[in-house]
């Protein structure tokens, strides 16, 4: 059904939006006449803006998908949602690239002997599930399901599913399933739950580390927080952990931790907070004899901390307001990992609930999430021939399973397996019947990510071939099976959930805004004295780990590895390496020097009973005996479980190293990670000395200013506020149909990025990033060369590439000194469907063309068309490029100088403005903020 | 000095080298048409493909194919130097050499003028580049040194072109007379119905003085234009105002080491010993060795100047020549194009045409990797060290480049078959 | 002057000419507009002797980039009673019925590179013949003008409209 019969069905709107047939379009032969008007409002040829919430990762950031030809083309974060405010990661651009992947399974496949894939009628793939499940009840075997993180009116759905048919519900399955944390906050405060950290509010983060960057929990909303945290002057962010990631990398203060030593670090905290006259009194008397004792040696030692680091942490947190630590992430994942999470629970317990530092009303929806341990029942169950049917929807245990369990064996066992997925992966390939799940973008829904805030999902796309919602194929196979089911399809039962749950006026504003907010009352948190108690006197720290140790990390790129598949996100480099394709593992400077590796090299590491041999990429500031295996260049990411929390091991110990002899050509995109002294960017401003700010004078030249009309574009790019996710780089690549070009070119250095993360290694391990993309110079030294006008600077200060006029002699390329322009090497073409994830606003370029950044000129575009409709000039804050728009800590701003009201305007005049390579009179319209 | 029997014995002599071709002459025909048509096969396919055949790529995005224009461009020179120049200033030694230089000019002018093409990402819309009435509206960039180069070049070769067909005209009536048949007839036609009366004579000296001299300032002009395709950029090492007397000291360098190629197997083949003695290849050696000395300090002014500069992105392009990835190929330049042609100061290596001609051939591939280095080095070390990246040749640059000798050649020992070699009249005044 | 010399001349003057016309006739047909269509709508009918305006059709001319066509519904509202009997509206009414859209085949298009939009220009005050030509006189709807930059640029140098390249190259 449609959207306008949906919505008139629930009462709300009449006559309003509907999808309308296909549309006419640019660059086509023909023109159709539709059967009925359009979309009311669609104008054909324009845009259309819908809400809707991206489902690449559980934190369910709020999305507003733009319409073009009926199709989405692009996503963008939505400005007002409590998750994102407007911030979209990289893998949620790239969703986009999951909507139009090649390989989506297209319809139910059911594995024949052989072990190929036969295509199946829904009708045939229903039969046979709803006969297995008999079967198995017959014989006394038990139906499961198990699915990924599931919230909102689905899961409602499948629990009526599971009790009609009397199917076991499984415990969901995420490979970061926060477990140790849950159990410590359900055991030390009754509340098994994740909350959010109020990161926005604290005057000090302490991470231990977790991830906030990359993969914790919500990483946009973190990662805005955290980078205004850091921004502050007055505010101070504290990251430990024994590796290099990018949390690390951005944070105030990094310090480098033994692995394994977490417990030992907090408990000191705990120790040294408790004796002090702020916290003891809050600390319970009961508990106060029971902390085993410690000293400021023996913890150095174990850390691998100086004695000062202990003693500025304990110092810092005594003079914060409102301190808060956040625990979690690789830190609970080794044998330590349960004290570490109980230490942390009560570290946060005394110095961030009083200022209510951690919100439970908001807790992330985590409360169905299981653990390893659960997967090990299940397998344990498998292996005694107990299961019957079993149904494995949207994740993926087969992969992050330890290996040890067996679970692809045992999962033979079953009498049948049946998968529910968009993309095959290595569960799948286990599976006996798999069936193809819509998109989230193309079928209606709700989800919950976390308490009172409920996401909208809308279908903007018709679903490919013969996937379906869960909720429909849930309701189809009930229907198959008992006879009868509780609503007709799945946008019925949305619409009885719906209007059962919510008012009249709420379900407007969920339509309209794509999102709702129903605040949750605060539940009162008190610690659990005895249990407490009980958890310290069997507190039983272990020695750290053995080193040489690789710390097995997530990715921003992947999350626990489900974007994998999404060609884009290979493309975009790894911030830290700027390694594209491919696997390698991060060495320090001492061990590559040791060993004798370059980069490409392949090192073998092993222990007794695991190996793996990958390229080495050398990381500076990694520290001397640590490895970092990223979770995508391993096959199987789990090493273990532990059986104390049932969290997966991200930690191997007590390696031994041996190079292989072999070279790998490793697509690492930056020519060096040093910056060689040319001050690409700056050291920070000294904000005492006035005397200090370089003013150049007005540039004697020979040539008239240019003179600027009524615009003039200028970014603005605060290197402070930027982490280096990369989200901005997606986010072009899509809006700017920029090709995707594989391994072969990155290798002979032919990305086409038109934006770009270049990170700067200092001497002592810092990086800064800097990205970087065409600077629409105002002197620009490729136009002067162009031989046939193809570069020109228009009258409102944009460098422009006219795409047709280009012969390809690549000079331009050449004399550009930020290296910002890119050749088309190749026609580059995107093999169906992924030729319609095309933004028809820009052109797609052929071969011999060069191309580059154009400021978003089309967004340019429409903003002056609106405008000009309403006989005004763009207001500040009314255009902004792709890349601005999707930065989830706001580090891009655009706009016109011109308008001296402008956010524009004032960056540029900070103190803290600066240009990259003004010294060569290029006067680039990119100003950057210097990081302090 | 000759008697005067001897005219008919010099005419006998020159026209004896377009007597019926031998079979090894017939043979290097077809090895170097078969190089060509190579060359233009892999050129047809990088346009059906793409410019991704080539190795080339960001930052590096002008590598073989720039190298391979300059190099021709630069040997052009050497030939119009010894035709015009030279004559201007009245050098005896000339005369065995400059139809031969000439006939290089041309050909090498031909062959250099396929690169701008061939570098185009869009060779189809190569008619872009001029600047002719159109209904877009639309000039080309005038500021640009690519459109420099088009005029520059197209102006060299058709004064080149006119320069070497007024000095042919006399030749042509000498070979029309004394070939019959429908060939001969051609002759006649091409000699302009030149019959060698003194009137004719007179305003043939007046018209080759005027070309020679309208010819030599082009000999310095065009090289300089062909410079600034680099000087006038930003880029670190291009950037620099010794890049025109540089480049065409070198290509006078590089001409007159292809000369030296040319003529040395030429006058054995041919057995023209008598009319090319020692002394006069001896002569262009010693503009060999003035050249090379020029080029030798230009080397030093360069690497001196980026480290007196004291710019960081001078000193580190530098240092990468000299000390970085491709450091070998930069000695192996400094040593064929500096240090080797410093032998010639020996007055007995001057003469030894064996060693002579293995010389010419280390100063062209010296020359060639010198013009290399300075593309590629440049392109692939400048400001921002993110974009630093190499460069690797691939298949279908070199054989393409290949292809370009392998034209050169065809066009050249088509020339011997079909045009005097050596200026009949010139040696018949002498 | 050898005998043959006038012989092959003249052979090969009328002999080119001969060549010329047979090539003119091979590219005929990448040269000439096709200009059939699925409906041999007559606009002389319509927006001649009804004097329909085109935006009664052509809807979102002012609105956006596209002119629109309009849905088959919107002739079926007139042609449901009129001229039932003639074979086109038999065709077009046989659309409605299988719930098929028609697929005109397109006379008027810039490449996929320039950046058009019907709105500026007919806000402009530009009338649609200007760039349409007498469409009201024409059966089968045909290009009349070239639709080249040229011509394009021309008209905004006269009209002071932008001539920046960016107003139009996308």
């Amino acid at each position: 059904m449609d959207r306008r019969q949906f919505l008139q069905m629930l009462g709300l709107v009449s006559g309003a939006a509907a999808l309308s047939s296909c549309g006419s379009e640019k660059g086509q032969k023909e023109l159709v006449s539709l059967l009925v008007p359009a979309e009311d409002g669609i104008v054909p040829g324009t845009e259309s803006w819908q809400p809707s919430t991206c489902c690449e990762c559980p934190a369910h950031c709020g999305l507003l998908t733009r319409i073009r030809e009926n199709r989405p083309v692009k996503l963008e974060g939505n400005p007002q949602h409590p998750v994102n405010r407007g911030g979209l990661c990289l893998r949620g651009q790239a969703s986009l690239w999951r909507l139009y992947h090649p390989q989506r399974l297209q319809t139910p496949l059911k594995r024949q002997a052989d072990g190929r894939l036969q295509a199946i009628t829904w009708a045939q793939a229903l039969t046979e599930i709803t006969e297995a499940l008999q079967l198995s009840r017959q014989q006394g075997r038990k139906n499961t399901w198990l699915a990924g993180r599931t919230s909102g009116t689905l899961s409602t759905l499948i629990e009526e599913f599971c009790d009609s048919l009397d199917i076991e519900r499984l415990a969901e399955f995420e490979p970061f399933s926060h477990a140790a944390l849950r159990q410590s906050y359900g055991l030390l405060l009754d509340q098994a739950d994740l909350p959010r950290y109020r990161v926005e509010q604290a005057d000090l983060l302490i991470t231990v580390g977790a991830d906030l960057l990359e993969t914790f929990i919500s990483p946009v909303d973190y990662t805005a927080q955290a980078s205004t945290l850091a921004a502050d002057q007055k505010r101070h962010w504290m990251h430990l952990e024994p590796h290099y990631s990018l949390t690390g990398a951005n944070a105030d203060d990094r310090l480098v931790l033994t692995p394994g030593s977490e417990g030992t670090l907090l408990l000191w905290l705990l120790q040294s907070l408790t004796s002090q006259s702020r916290y003891r009194s809050r600390w319970p008397q009961a508990l106060q004899d029971l902390l085993p004792s410690t000293n400021l040696a023996a913890t150095a030692n174990a850390t691998g901390l100086k004695p000062q680091q202990l003693q500025e942490l304990v110092s810092r947190l005594m003079q914060a307001k409102k301190p808060l630590l956040i625990v979690g992430g690789i830190a609970t994942g080794h044998r330590n990992g349960q004290p570490v999470a109980l230490l942390g629970a009560l570290l946060q317990w005394l110095i961030a609930l009083p200022w209510a530092g951690l919100d439970f009303s908001a807790a992330e929806n985590y409360s169905r999430v299981g653990s390893l341990r659960d997967l090990k029942d299940l397998n344990q169950q498998l292996a005694e021939d107990r299961i019957g049917v079993l149904f494995v929807s949207r994740c993926n245990p087969v992969r992050h399973s330890p290996t040890e369990l067996g679970l692809k064996a045992a999962l033979a066992k079953a009498t049948l397996r049946v998968g529910l997925a968009d993309l095959a992966d290595d569960t799948t390939d286990q599976m006996d019947l798999i069936l193809p799940l819509a998109h989230g973008l193309e079928t209606w829904g709700d989800t919950e990510p976390r308490r009172g805030v409920i996401g909208l999902l809308q279908p903007l796309a018709t679903p490919r071939q013969q996937a379906l919602s869960e909720g429909d194929l849930l309701l189809k196979l009930l229907k198959q099976a008992t006879g009868k089911s509780p609503a007709a399809d799945w946008e019925a039962y949305l619409q009885q959930t719906w209007q059962k749950r919510f008012s009249r006026a709420q379900l407007g504003q969920l339509m309209k805004d794509g999102y709702l907010i129903e605040p949750q009352p605060q539940p009162s948190i008190r610690l659990n004295q005895a249990r407490a108690a009980k958890a310290l006197r069997n507190l039983q720290l272990q020695a750290p780990l053995a080193q040489p140790t690789a710390v097995i990390a997530p990715s921003i790129r992947s999350f626990d590895g489900r974007s994998r598949s999404l060609e884009l996100l290979s493309e975009i480099p790894d911030p830290l390496t700027t390694i594209s394709y491919g696997s390698w593992m991060a060495v320090s400077q001492q061990t590559a020097d040791r060993l004798r590796l370059r980069d490409g090299n392949e090192l073998q590491i092993k222990t007794a009973d695991w190996q793996s041999s990958q390229p080495v990429r050398i990381q500076p500031g990694l520290a001397t005996e640590i490895l970092t295996l990223p979770m995508d260049s391993l096959p199987a990411p789990v090493t273990g479980i532990d059986p104390l929390t049932g969290e997966a091991l991200r930690y191997v110990e007590g390696l031994q190293l041996k190079p292989t002899g072999k070279l790998h050509r490793l697509p690492i995109l930056a020519g060096s990670p040093s910056q060689h002294g040319r001050g690409l960017i700056p050291k920070p401003v000294q904000r005492k000395k006035k005397g200090d700010q370089q003013h150049h004078g007005p540039r004697a030249s020979f040539y008239p200013e240019p003179e600027y009309e009524n615009y003039r574009w200028t970014m603005a790019i605060d290197l402070q506020r930027c982490v280096g996710c990369s989200a901005c780089v997606a986010s072009c690549y899509i809006e700017n149909n920029v090709p995707v070009v594989g391994a072969s070119d990155h290798l002979a250095g032919r990305e086409m990025s038109w934006l770009r993360i270049e990170p700067f290694y200092d001497e002592h391990g810092q990086v800064d990033f800097l990205p970087m993309l065409c600077q629409h110079c105002s002197y620009a030294p490729c136009e002067a060369v162009c031989p046939v006008y193809a570069a020109y600077h228009n009258p409102e200060g944009l460098n422009v590439q006219v795409y047709n006029r280009c012969v390809g002699t690549r000079y331009c390329s050449n004399n550009c000194p930020y290296k910002v322009r890119r050749f088309n090497w190749w026609q580059h073409k995107r093999t169906a469907p992924l030729d319609q994830l095309r933004n028809p606003d820009v052109p797609v370029r052929s071969k011999g063309m060069m191309e580059k950044c154009t400021f978003c000129l089309q967004r340019i575009r429409i903003a002056k068309d609106r405008a000009k409709d309403d006989k005004r000039l763009v207001q500040d804050g009314e255009v902004t490029t792709a890349c601005a728009q999707s930065c989830p800590t706001g580090a891009i701003v655009f706009g016109n100088l011109l308008d001296k009201e402008s956010q524009i305007y004032r960056l540029t005049h900070s103190q803290r403005a600066y240009r990259v390579l003004a010294e060569l009179g290029t006067e680039p319209s990119v100003h950057y903020l210097r990081p302090e | 000095m000759q008697n005067t029997s001897s005219t008919e014995q010099i005419e006998q002599d020159v026209l004896a080298a377009m007597s019926r071709p031998s079979r090894c002459y017939l043979a290097c025909i077809f090895l170097a048409g078969l190089v060509f048509l190579g060359g233009m096969a892999l050129w047809s396919r990088q346009i059906a493909l793409g410019m991704g055949v080539a190795g080339i790529s960001h930052p590096v995005g002008w590598g073989v194919y720039i190298t391979d224009f300059v190099f021709w461009v630069g040997i052009a020179h050497s030939g119009t130097l010894i035709s015009a120049v030279l004559y201007i200033f009245r050098a005896r030694f000339r005369t065995s050499f400059n139809r031969a230089a000439e006939a290089m000019t041309i050909f090498a002018l031909m062959v250099a003028g396929l690169f701008p093409l061939i570098h185009l990402g869009r060779v189809w819309l190569a008619y872009f580049l001029f600047p002719y009435p159109n209904q877009r509206q639309l000039w080309v960039n005038f500021r640009s040194p690519l459109v420099w180069d088009v005029f520059a070049v197209s102006t060299y070769m058709l004064v080149s072109l006119v320069f070497f067909f007024v000095g042919l005209v006399p030749d042509l009536a000498i070979v029309a007379r004394r070939r019959p048949g429908f060939i001969g007839k051609i002759y006649r036609l091409a000699s302009l119905g030149w019959v060698g009366n003194s009137q004719q004579w007179r305003h043939y000296t007046k018209l080759y003085f005027f070309l020679a001299a309208f010819a030599t300032p082009l000999v310095a002009s065009v090289h300089s234009i062909v410079s600034w395709d680099f000087a006038v950029s930003i880029v670190p090492g291009w950037h620099t105002t010794i890049f025109a007397p540089y480049f065409v000291a070198g290509a006078i360098l590089s001409g007159t080491a292809m000369v030296i190629t040319l003529v040395i197997p030429m006058r054995r083949l041919l057995r023209l010993e008598t009319y090319i003695p020692i002394s006069h290849i001896e002569s262009i050696a010693k503009i060999l060795l003035l050249t090379s000395l020029i080029v030798g300090f230009a080397y030093v002014v360069e690497q001196g100047l980026a480290f007196y500069s004291g710019n960081l992105y001078e000193m580190e392009q530098f240092r990468f020549r000299a000390l970085g990835d491709y450091r070998l190929l930069f000695w192996i330049m400094v040593s064929c194009n500096a240090i080797l042609p410093l032998t010639l100061f020996v007055g007995r290596l001057r003469r030894n045409l064996a060693y002579l001609f293995i010389l010419s051939l280390l100063v062209n591939v010296g020359m060639w990797l010198e013009r290399f280095v300075i593309v590629v080095t440049s392109l692939a070390r400048d400001f921002d060290p993110y974009a630093w990246g190499n460069y690797t040749p691939s298949f279908t640059e070199i054989g393409i480049t290949a292809g370009s000798f392998g034209l050169f050649f065809l066009l050249f020992l088509l020339f011997i078959k079909i045009l005097p070699v050596l200026s009949i009249t010139e040696l018949k005044e002498r | 002057m050898p005998k043959w010399l006038p012989h092959s001349l003249l052979y090969a003057y009328f002999g080119g000419f001969i060549l010329l016309i047979a090539a003119l006739a091979w590219f005929r047909p990448v040269t000439h507009q096709d200009n059939s269509q699925p409906i041999a709508f007559p606009h002389t009918v319509h927006a001649g002797q009804l004097g329909l305006a085109c935006n009664f059709c052509h809807e979102s001319v002012t609105q956006g980039p596209q002119a629109g066509m309009p849905t088959v519904d919107k002739c079926v509202s007139c042609h449901q009673a009129i001229a039932t009997e003639r074979p086109e509206i038999q065709k077009l009414l046989s659309y409605h019925e299988k719930g098929e859209p028609i697929r005109w085949r397109r006379i008027h298009q810039v490449p996929d590179f320039i950046y058009f939009t019907h709105k500026r220009h007919v806000r402009s005050g530009l009338d649609c013949s200007a760039c349409h030509g007498a469409i009201e006189e024409m059966k089968e709807v045909r290009r009349v003008r070239s639709l080249q930059m040229g011509w394009c640029l021309s008209c905004h140098r006269s009209r002071g409209a932008s001539f920046d390249c960016a107003t139009c190259h996308k």
